[in-house]
């Protein structure tokens, strides 16, 4: 079975290929049909070789289907390569994105490029695909940067709003800033070892000393690519913008794939990270001060969308620092979970935006939990897991994370901590906003049963997919699990997320506190406001390199060079003129002419 | 004559013994197709004639003529543009009115005469040779009387024609008043005996290059050009660009190789000014030319400029080097003007031929194929890689980096340069979509002999120009 793994990036690449061709021939539910049949059969083949490869003794499996290109010592394959961990993400892109793709077939029902938007999503999971199974770094960076394309193209999908282009642009370069760091440690690694098998490469690498400048350059120039696609500190600003996709993209995007693939590659090239202390921390670092920044930013936003956003990035910074105190299989656990329970909410919001004449201000809605049942306790659901309420699937990831945590390092653990308590606040102040209080008429519309099932779906495997944890000893090294009976750090772990959910009841639910008195001061509608535009980065970016480069390349307007060229292009016209003024067409000009040219040779030949 | 002899000039007798032939059927009946066949047979025999006499060495047949390995090789590429351009002007005429059959008569009366000289070693086959295919293109480019400028064009090739053979024959006669000879080898002789540059060999030398140049409109020769690629049938076009013009240039380069040329500096020189000159009016005419025979005639100025680089290294390089860029040069010069006046004659109605844009507009909506090809040709032209066109330009490089010609070379650049924007300019417009054109030659008919050609011309165009191998290999062992 396992030997079939290739078709499964392969069936979405053949859906884009057939919906981008004769996407315009096709009706509406052929499209559909091929649009998410492809990603169907990909999940139901990457259930059989899951299954397959759980069941037997999980040894590495290496598929290599062909040469790509040998430039001299230079040799890439074709090859896929699976282990547990790609198990892990084959599940979450295949499953998740499978979901993603049926509730879209309701969602996107009514939209004119119908066919073009399953296109891009097939492209999107394929190049995911790619980049989950890929055995060397080229093969990986091709899933990358396809997935930065397929994210382009579904971000500016209703690309005749010019802000969509914008945003999709600034996705684009924010994330390729973080490639070319990504390549740049390709280079360093091939230039060191002289091969990009990643299993290679990890072995070869083994042999550095740790802590050398080696290891140290290698793996900061990962984490620069990691931290790109991933949407962390310092490059996390293109993810909220993001939210101009229609939402099942922001799903596909912020659940299932694109953000994790950061966390993925650090994952998968976790040996590198261990012989760089100093990285790892960094690692560590980065999360910690992303999920706190993130989550202050989400406790402020009004729409609902940007709300989901803004925890992803948070929760994406758990999972960093999870990876930063060594807790691998903790992060890529919190990575599944969060794929459900983040899916989940980003589709509840679609069918609350869907139903709700496409409000995206949660203060414009209100009491809709009689309306839409089904959305309400998809985000009730959605948002106790998110907060990492005890039983829901997030408990159990985000527990782990945090205890692995507090053994490295009882500060990281305090921030996470406290992290805990955001989101608690934030999930939770969304629901009471929009679910609870004076209803708001206005819900003009049932979803049916293509956006119900996979929300339903969903809810069961945000709930209970805490059981699904998938064995990951044979890819990470173990951790010495101290099993740590109920004590304090445990209970404070336990009671930040409950203690927050307290604290939205009492200001969105009982009305006991009022935002708007804290707010009333100066220094609090500050904060608001610092925060609601994402901690400033924007700007800081604006001022630091935006415009110094549009002063610059003002300054250079009429290209300098270009002058060389444009005189070229004058005095070949200008000789084309001159010239021209001999073609009379006159026998007799024609004939002295030659009489001169011949008297002109001649003087010239007896005279050199 | 004895036998080896007789197989060795068989090949001429051939086409002659067509255009008898094919006259004769003329006068016992009026038919076009059969005309066709019948010359096209001829050229078939002569070409079976040429492939018997395989690799026979040097023969001398009377002391006027000369045939060997690389003589044969040159007719026979001679004679297949022969044969394409009769497959040409079967599509082109087949649904005209008048008498065309005497047409292929001349096509061979001038194939005659460039037989001749491609393997003479003298002056008076030089002269003979040049005069017989002088002669029959004077009629050939004013065959169709009716069209506009036809007449014209006719009459001036017949005068400035005139004009460049008193050239000609006056620095025969410097020539031969020096040396006291006509043939080729003897002159070389007398040279090589004479320790100092003669003043009066030189202007002879420099008066044949002023006829030669006018042949191969090398500019300050060149202005006929246009007028005559403009007025003369575009089969007609195609066959002065690619016959007349190879001949005399392999002519040029047998006389200078075999009559010790090469010694005289200065007239090295005198190539060197007018390649210059050629390579740069030639591109700079061609540049906003919107008719498309008088832009292939500019480039064919320009193009002529890059062979003589090639030429003009041969006093630095060995002779077979030269010979090896020159030939192939020319064999994918060959293909690629053929086949760009071939599809100008395939789009050419008895109304009007197509030498306006508009001919072009969306034609890769209307005929893709014929515009495919055509883009082939261009690119050829231009001399992008893939096609036989690169690989001629990069021999034409490698020569003149033999030769050390830095300068010529980078008028080849610049020249490159300046071509690359009318040959892409003409793609761009096949290429637009068909609502911005004024929709002309729409009822161009199909032309099935003539594609049949093309398509080949493309295929060998691109093999060539990928493997080039082969007919390196076949080149060079022929000097």
């Amino acid at each position: 079975m396992i030997e079939w793994l290739w078709l499964a990036p392969l069936f979405p690449l053949l859906g884009f290929l057939i919906l981008i061709l004769a996407g315009d021939k096709l009706s509406g539910p052929a499209v559909a049909w091929v649009g998410v049949g492809s990603v169907g059969l990909s999940a139901i083949l990457a259930a059989l070789v899951g299954t397959a490869f759980l069941s037997g003794d999980q040894v590495p499996y290496r598929l290599v289907l062909g040469s790509w290109m040998v430039v001299g010592d230079l040799s890439l394959p074709f090859g896929f390569y699976l282990d547990a961990l790609s198990v892990t993400m084959l599940f979450v892109v295949t499953g998740v994105g499978f979901l993603i793709h049926v509730y879209s077939a309701d969602f996107m029902a009514d939209d004119a490029g119908y066919a073009r938007f399953f296109a891009y999503m097939n492209l999107f999971v394929s190049a995911m695909l790619v980049l989950v199974l890929a055995d060397n770094l080229a093969m990986l960076y091709l899933g990358w940067e396809g997935v930065g394309l397929g994210s382009y193209l579904l971000i500016g999908f209703w690309y005749e709003d010019p802000n969509n282009g914008y945003a999709a642009r600034k996705v684009f370069v924010m994330t390729r800033v973080g490639d070319t760091s990504l390549a740049l440690g390709l280079f360093l690694l091939f230039t060191q070892l002289h091969t990009l098998d990643i299993q290679a490469v990890l072995r070869a690498s083994s042999q550095w000393q740790a802590g050398t400048w080696l290891p140290v350059a290698a793996s900061a120039l990962l984490l620069g690519g990691a931290v790109g696609k991933s949407a962390q500190l310092p490059l996390q600003t293109w993810l909220p913008d993001a939210m101009a996709g229609p939402t099942p993209v922001s799903a596909l995007i912020h659940a299932a794939t694109m953000v994790t693939a950061g966390v993925y590659l650090i994952a998968r090239t976790h040996t590198l990270f261990t012989l760089a202390p100093a990285v790892q921390f960094a690692v560590a670092l980065v999360g910690t001060v992303t999920l706190l920044i993130a989550g202050c930013s989400a406790l402020v936003q009004t729409d609902i969308k940007r709300i989901l956003a803004y925890s992803t990035i948070s929760q994406i910074g758990y999972m960093f620092l999870a990876l930063g105190v060594g807790a691998w299989s903790a992060a890529i656990f919190h990575l599944l979970t969060h794929a459900f329970f983040k899916a989940l909410l980003f589709l509840a919001a679609g069918a609350v935006i869907f139903c709700f004449h496409h409000e995206h201000d949660i203060f414009r809605m209100g009491g809709l939990r009689k309306a839409m049942p089904v959305a309400f306790w998809s985000f009730v659901i959605g948002s106790a897991a998110l907060a990492a309420l005890p039983l829901t699937s997030g408990y159990y990831s985000k527990h782990d994370i945090l205890l692995a945590t507090f053994d490295a390092s009882p500060g990281l653990w305090a921030a996470g901590c406290l992290g805990a308590l955001i989101t608690g606040i934030y999930s939770f102040r969304l629901v009471f906003v929009v679910f609870f209080g004076p209803e708001r008429p206005g819900v003009e519309r049932a979803i049916g049963w293509r956006m119900g099932l996979p929300l339903l779906v969903l809810c069961g495997l945000a709930l209970l997919g805490g059981l699904l944890r998938i064995p990951l000893d044979s890819v990470f090294p173990v951790a010495v699990e101290a099993h740590r009976g109920f004590d304090a750090v445990s209970g404070i772990t336990l009671a930040a997320p409950v203690a927050g959910l307290a604290i939205a009841a009492l200001f969105y639910l009982t009305g006991t506190f009022s935002v708007r008195r804290l707010v009333s001061s100066g220094w609090g509608r500050g904060i608001q406001n610092y925060w609601f535009s994402g901690w400033g980065l924007d700007s800081l970016y604006n001022a630091l390199l935006i415009r110094p480069f549009k002063a610059i390349a003002g300054f250079n307007k009429d290209d300098v060079v270009d002058a060389g060229y444009t005189a070229i292009a004058k005095l070949s016209l200008g000789l084309h003129y001159l010239t021209s003024a001999s073609q009379t067409g006159r026998l007799r000009g024609y004939a002295a002419a030659m009489g001169f040219g011949a008297v002109l040779i001649i003087a010239v030949g007896l005279l050199s | 004559m004895n036998s080896s002899q007789l197989i060795a000039f068989l090949p001429v007798i051939c086409i002659a013994a067509a255009a008898v032939v094919v006259m004769l059927t003329i006068a016992v009946r009026r038919h076009f197709t059969l005309t066709c066949l019948m010359a096209g047979l001829g050229l078939l025999v002569s070409l079976l004639a040429l492939a018997m006499a395989g690799r026979q060495g040097p023969v001398q047949v009377t002391p006027l003529i000369r045939v060997d390995a690389y003589g044969r090789f040159v007719m026979a590429l001679l004679l297949a543009a022969g044969l394409a351009v009769i497959a040409f002007c079967y599509d082109y005429f087949k649904n005209r009115e008048g008498e065309n059959e005497e047409l292929l008569f001349l096509i061979l009366a001038a194939l005659l005469g460039a037989s001749v000289l491609v393997t003479s070693c003298h002056f008076a086959t030089f002269f003979i040779g040049l005069e017989t295919l002088s002669v029959s293109l004077f009629v050939l480019v004013g065959y169709v009387l009716g069209q506009s400028g036809s007449l014209e064009a006719a009459v001036k090739y017949l005068v400035l024609s005139g004009v460049s053979s008193a050239f000609l024959l006056m620095g025969m006669a410097l020539i031969y008043a020096q040396c006291g000879q006509l043939n080729f080898s003897g002159i070389e002789q007398y040279l090589a005996s004479q320790e100092l540059f003669n003043g009066m060999v030189l202007t002879g030398i420099v008066f044949i290059v002023a006829g030669v140049g006018f042949k191969l409109s090398l500019v300050p020769f060149h202005l006929w050009t246009p007028d005559v690629y403009e007025g003369a049938p575009a089969p007609v076009t195609a066959f002065i660009a690619t016959v007349s013009k190879g001949a005399v240039f392999i002519l040029l380069l047998r006389f200078f190789l075999s009559s010790g040329g090469y010694f005289y500096g200065p007239a090295l020189t005198v190539f060197s000014v007018m390649a210059v000159a050629s390579i740069l009016v030639g591109n700079v005419l061609a540049l906003l030319q919107n008719n498309v025979k008088r832009m292939l005639a500019y480039s064919s100025i320009a193009h002529m400029g890059y062979l003589l680089i090639a030429f003009i290294a041969g006093g630095r390089i060995a002779p077979n080097l030269v010979v090896e860029s020159v030939t192939f040069y020319l064999v994918a010069y060959f293909m690629t003007t053929l086949g760009a006046f071939g599809v100008v004659s395939i789009l050419s109605t008895p109304q009007a031929e197509a030498v306006a844009l508009s001919f072009y507009h969306g034609l890769f909506w209307r005929r893709p194929g014929l515009a495919a090809i055509f883009t082939f040709m261009l690119l050829s032209l231009a001399g992008i890689p893939l096609t036989a066109g690169f690989i001629g330009k990069f021999y034409i490089f490698a020569a003149g980096a033999d030769g050390r010609l830095w300068g010529l070379l980078l008028m080849l650049i610049i020249g490159s340069g300046l071509g690359l924007y009318y040959y892409l300019r003409l793609i761009v417009v096949m290429s637009m979509s068909q609502e911005t054109g004024i929709d002309a030659g729409h009822e161009a008919a199909f032309g099935r002999v003539s594609s049949v050609i093309l398509a080949v011309l493309t295929v060998l165009l691109v093999w060539f120009g990928i493997y080039p191998g082969y007919l390196m290999s076949l080149i060079q062992g022929l000097y």
